[in-house]
């Protein structure tokens, strides 16, 4: 495998890491797989865009507003999606069911407000490469850097910090917690807000590298492959599983061409699921939809 | 209470639904004559100097390629208005009707349909999109309805058997002539090497590679096989995709796709270092320099339109601020004028008249250049095309080449 093979599939799959943490968290805490996560990421995505990258702000300030607007997408979708059928211990069936109606109503409303069209971030780097002996895109180089700092930041918040700790008892058992002291309530708000801005940070990634448009969303599948490989719920599984898919599909595409490669991809998902089911970090977590 | 909320639910829910019903996206002034119009029969044909002419406008307005599709649709309805405004055809109001095919081959089928059964448009004004034209030039062949379309693939146009479909034409210079061109400007630019990236899911990509390729060989330069690389709808990874193109070095990168991968295959060639050429078909003329962003100065392209003829110029730089692709409003404009025409020639009543007629078109001056349609293939005979650069992002017209 080449250098630069191993370069664009790790810079692929820090991308894909971003979504299954979001994916991941969710299920954690929830139990069920939000697909409402993939237009979460394309609102965000387009709202940064018209608000900030298109007036010329810069990465930064784009990255920041799509992490508020991912934020605030995902609170509202917890207080309008989930947080009834929550309290009603309704059937898991209706959260998957809602998250999927959640899902094809941002498409929507993104789809009535920009059209079917495609959007172009502006250029953020003055040197589209970094020649290290071997070519690198600046692009990918800063957009797993920040991947990187934003899961171990991620990372250290749910290890080290008290929210995170209330965060890991309430995945454990949310009955149990709150008899502890700990507000479940707010702790699944705020892993909805950590999910979205994570959703937003993927959703400007996606844009940046291959354009933004109103389907992008749809990518969340690698985001849900990543899970499953790694183990459903497991972070650490979500990570590994991002970066394998990532460096794998690459790997794939340039052995294989188009076509093949997909159909690989999905075929080692299958083998997965039928020699691991648990996936590469196991999970203690029963899922519910 | 509960069953009053699910009571108003459901009638919201129906209501939404009825909202979102119909396919047209706007409805037509005109009386239209409600008979459908099989193969068998004849459209109803109003009165000379009596009802309006129903023109359909069959587009991608919605869809991925709607930039291409609304473009048209404005130059055709630019038309539309200087004809009413010079007092119609043969004394009678034309009006016309889009339909949105979403950039989809079913919403396109089902559309067409539409508009030759129940609304009975006189002709329609076709897609510039291949795959498109593909889905329905079958159907087409149930009715007597032209669909004066630009899908520069000649299978859209052209049967197995080598004869045309009836009412498939096409009003830019095909695939053949374009890839043709692409080459021979190419290999008189002193490029000597080539990879080349195409979508092997979309009938307008596929059907560019071999005239490219064809036009080479005739000059002694064969493109190695490694270096030609397919992709699918699905495929997104065109650094992975581009990569033996760009270490192999080549001249250049024959490029054709539609905007939005040209953008995405442009950027990814950029970040991994390539210096070369890309060259590329009709949709890297601008809109794409302002969607990419950046500078495109090694960006070759063709075109329909010659931006140095001052009438030209004038034109353009009237509705570039109005339309993202300016050569499909031109494309538009000129296919409605041709349509005119024709129905002055050959009037409506009898439907193989008017097919006569758009076979017959000859020597038509229009925006996009000197047009005739040759009765045997449905598509121009020796129409010329423009090769462009960029200086920068500024559209700078190099070349013109003879059909």
């Amino acid at each position: 495998m080449s250098l630069q093979i191993l370069i664009n599939g790790l810079a692929t799959g820090s991308i894909y890491a971003l979504i299954a943490t979001g994916f991941a968290l969710i299920f954690n805490v929830l139990k069920f797989s939000n697909f409402s996560h993939g237009a979460t990421m394309t609102a965000a995505a387009f709202i940064a865009y018209f608000l900030v990258s298109s007036k010329g702000w810069g990465l930064v300030p784009t990255l920041l507003a799509a992490g508020a607007a991912g934020a605030g997408i995902a609170l509202l979708g917890e207080f309008v999606g989930f947080r009834r059928i929550l309290k009603n211990h309704s059937s898991a069936t209706y959260f998957f069911v809602s998250s999927i109606t959640l899902g094809t109503l941002y498409e929507g409303l993104v789809t009535i407000r920009v059209g079917s069209n495609f959007f172009n971030f502006p250029s953020f780097f003055q040197n589209p490469t970094i020649n290290l002996g071997i070519v690198i895109s600046t692009s990918d180089a800063i957009m797993f850097l920040i991947s990187i700092v934003a899961l171990l930041i991620l990372g250290y918040v749910i290890q080290k910090t008290r929210l995170g700790r209330a965060l890991r008892a309430v995945s454990f058992d949310r009955d149990t917690a709150q008899l502890m002291g700990i507000d479940s309530t707010r702790i699944i708000q705020l892993t909805f807000v950590i999910s979205g801005i994570l959703a937003g940070f993927a959703g400007v990634f996606l844009g940046i590298k291959y354009t933004l448009y109103p389907t992008l969303g749809s990518l969340v599948v690698k985001g849900f492959i990543a899970s499953v490989i790694g183990g459903l719920g497991s972070l650490t599984g979500a990570i590994i599983g991002a970066f394998l898919l990532g460096v794998v599909e690459t790997l794939l595409l340039s052995l294989l061409g188009s076509g093949y490669s997909t159909i690989a991809t999905f075929a080692i998902m299958l083998v997965f699921l039928l020699l691991r089911p648990q996936g590469i970090a196991g999970s203690n977590v029963q899922e519910k939809a | 209470m509960k069953k009053l909320l699910a009571l108003a639910l459901a009638a919201v829910m129906v209501f939404c639904l009825a909202a979102c019903g119909g396919s047209g996206s706007s409805a037509p002034a005109a009386s239209t004559p409600a008979a459908s119009t099989p193969a068998a029969s004849t459209p109803a044909a109003p009165a000379e100097g009596g009802e309006d002419i129903l023109i359909g406008c069959l587009q991608d307005i919605t869809g991925a390629t709607s930039a291409l599709g609304m473009s048209v649709e404005a130059g055709a309805q630019a038309a539309v208005d200087d004809i009413n405004a010079a007092g119609g055809i043969n004394g009678r109001k034309v009006v016309m009707k889009t339909y949105d095919t979403k950039g989809d081959v079913t919403e396109a089928v089902n559309a067409y349909i539409t508009a030759v059964t129940v609304d009975n448009v006189s002709l329609i004004v076709g897609p510039p999109v291949a795959n498109i034209a593909n889905a329905i030039k079958e159907t087409s062949e149930s009715y007597d309805v032209p669909v004066m379309g630009f899908a520069l693939d000649p299978t859209c146009q052209l049967k197995e058997d080598g004869t045309p479909y009836k009412n498939m034409f096409c009003f830019q210079p095909s695939a053949t002539t374009q890839g043709q061109i692409m080459a021979a400007f190419a290999v008189k630019n002193g490029l000597k090497t080539f990879g080349i990236i195409y979508n092997q899911e979309n009938a307008y990509s596929v059907s560019l590679l071999a005239p490219f390729t064809d036009e080479l060989a005739k000059n002694n330069i064969t493109v190695d096989d490694k270096l030609i690389v397919a992709y699918g709808a699905a495929d997104t990874d065109y650094k992975t995709l581009l990569q033996p193109i760009v270490a192999a070095k080549v001249d250049a990168i024959y490029c054709p796709n539609y905007t939005q991968q040209l953008v995405a295959i442009v950027t990814a060639a950029t970040e991994l270092g390539y210096e070369g050429k890309i060259v590329c078909g009709l949709d890297a003329a601008p809109s794409f320099n302002t969607t990419y962003g950046g500078d495109c100065s090694n960006v070759y392209y063709i075109n329909n339109i010659n931006t140095d003829d001052p009438t030209t110029a004038e034109m353009a730089a009237a509705v570039e601020d109005k339309v993202s692709a300016v050569n499909k409003y031109f494309l538009g404009y000129d296919v409605i004028m041709i349509a005119k025409e024709c129905i002055e020639k050959a009037g409506l009543e009898d439907p193989a008249a008017l097919l006569s007629a758009i076979e017959g078109v000859k020597d038509f001056k229009g925006l996009t250049g000197s047009l005739t349609i040759d009765p045997k293939t449905h598509m121009p005979d020796g129409m010329g095309m423009f090769m462009y650069t960029y200086d920068n992002q500024t559209p700078v017209m190099l070349e013109e080449y003879a059909g």
